[in-house]
């Protein structure tokens, strides 16, 4: 007995001590989280067991006000004449490592779980654009959707705000998209 | 003669303890530093994986498991890896080993119910640092985890370790 009450103590004070220091190196690593933020505003969590059809995609769009783009929509969108004039804008919701890899041509990328490195130069390209579609990865992806939240947010007109559900994935497959920085010039093209 | 044999029995089963219990600090301790790296290194993928859980809808509570959790497990893998309070620290690991494992079981079955694929077809990244496992083998793995894990707590003597026990052992 009394062992075991001396194995209890030593692992609350090992609890308290490990705590305190996590929270020092989630502090004070680059990556780190902030603990304050919420990363997933207004909405419910996410659903155990999602089936991530168009049909719920469309469902959970609708609840945060947002609407869907499909795959031919945006390829239209892509090849008209907008595009170039810079009143289509593509906004590319993932990580560095993601859009380098691969992502739409002239797309702005907007890691909206590290807004602050990139709103700053996406907020200028989003506001002058008359239509701004928003993506992920596709799939179970929701990155996208909370991308297009943070740009109404700051003050984008939602009306203007398009959520391509295939994402990057059904793109690739489909249009040519570019790898590295935006504006590289390293255009590839498509999968099939 | 006889006395000397009976004598040497119990003393080479302590001494296989000994290292058994090494080996038990070793694989625990390493595995828990890689799973913890491998969630620090990408900690917003680990949040969107502890999100699937739906353990929580405070985003304080969520975001404080985030991003402590990587973390702790790193700090509970070095001390066994160096043999620091290892008592406390294998109760420790007794303590998320078992959560982790109901909650991953509690998906499973709900993916199950919802698919109707069979269960040990199941696969899913759990969010424990080594991406999409299956399921079956995830769930005896972390059961002989927590079994190792149960019994450091109670093996007394420890090789190669700078600090046992934070307080004094009586015998």
């Amino acid at each position: 007995m009394r062992h075991l009450k001396a194995v209890v103590l030593e692992a609350i004070i090992l609890a308290i001590a490990g705590l305190l220091l996590a929270l020092a190196a989630n502090a004070l690593s680059p990556r780190g989280l902030r603990l304050a933020r919420d990363y997933f505003p207004g909405g419910p969590s996410a659903p155990i067991n999602a089936t991530h059809s168009t049909d719920s995609l469309v469902l959970r769009l609708q609840q945060h006000g947002l609407k869907l783009a499909l795959s031919n929509e945006v390829a239209q969108l892509f090849r008209g004449p907008g595009y170039e004039q810079g009143l289509i804008v593509f906004v590319d919701a993932r990580n560095d490592s993601a859009y380098q890899s691969g992502h739409v041509p002239g797309a702005w990328q907007l890691d909206r779980y590290r807004p602050e490195n990139y709103l700053p130069t996406v907020f200028p390209a989003c506001s002058v654009a008359q239509k701004i579609i928003v993506y992920c990865t596709g799939g179970s992806c929701e990155d996208s959707e909370f991308a297009a939240m943070m740009l109404r947010d700051a003050g984008i007109p939602n009306e203007n705000i398009v959520v391509y559900g295939g994402g990057i994935t059904e793109w690739t497959n489909a249009l040519p998209f570019e790898v590295g920085a935006r504006g590289s010039g390293q255009i590839i093209e498509p999968k099939r | 003669m006889i006395t000397t044999a009976t004598q040497a029995i119990p003393a080479t089963r302590h001494r296989l303890g000994d290292i058994a219990a090494l080996a038990a600090r070793w694989v625990l301790g390493v595995l828990f530093i890689y799973m913890g790296l491998s969630k620090v290194l990408h900690p917003v993928e680990f949040l969107k994986l502890v999100r699937q859980y739906n353990v929580t809808d405070q985003h304080l509570l969520l975001n404080l498991i985030s991003a402590g959790l990587p973390w702790f497990e790193i700090f509970c893998g070095l001390l066994l890896v160096l043999g620091i309070a290892v008592r406390g620290a294998a109760l420790l690991l007794v303590a998320m080993l078992i959560p982790f494992t109901a909650l991953i079981l509690q998906r499973a079955l709900g993916i199950h119910e919802a698919q109707r694929i069979a269960f040990c077809a199941i696969k899913f990244d759990c969010g424990c640092g080594a991406g999409e496992v299956l399921i079956c083998r995830k769930l005896i793995e972390n059961t002989l985890l927590t079994i190792a894990a149960a019994w450091l707590m109670f093996w007394r003597q420890h090789l190669l370790a700078l600090r046992p026990g934070l307080f004094p052992q009586r015998p």
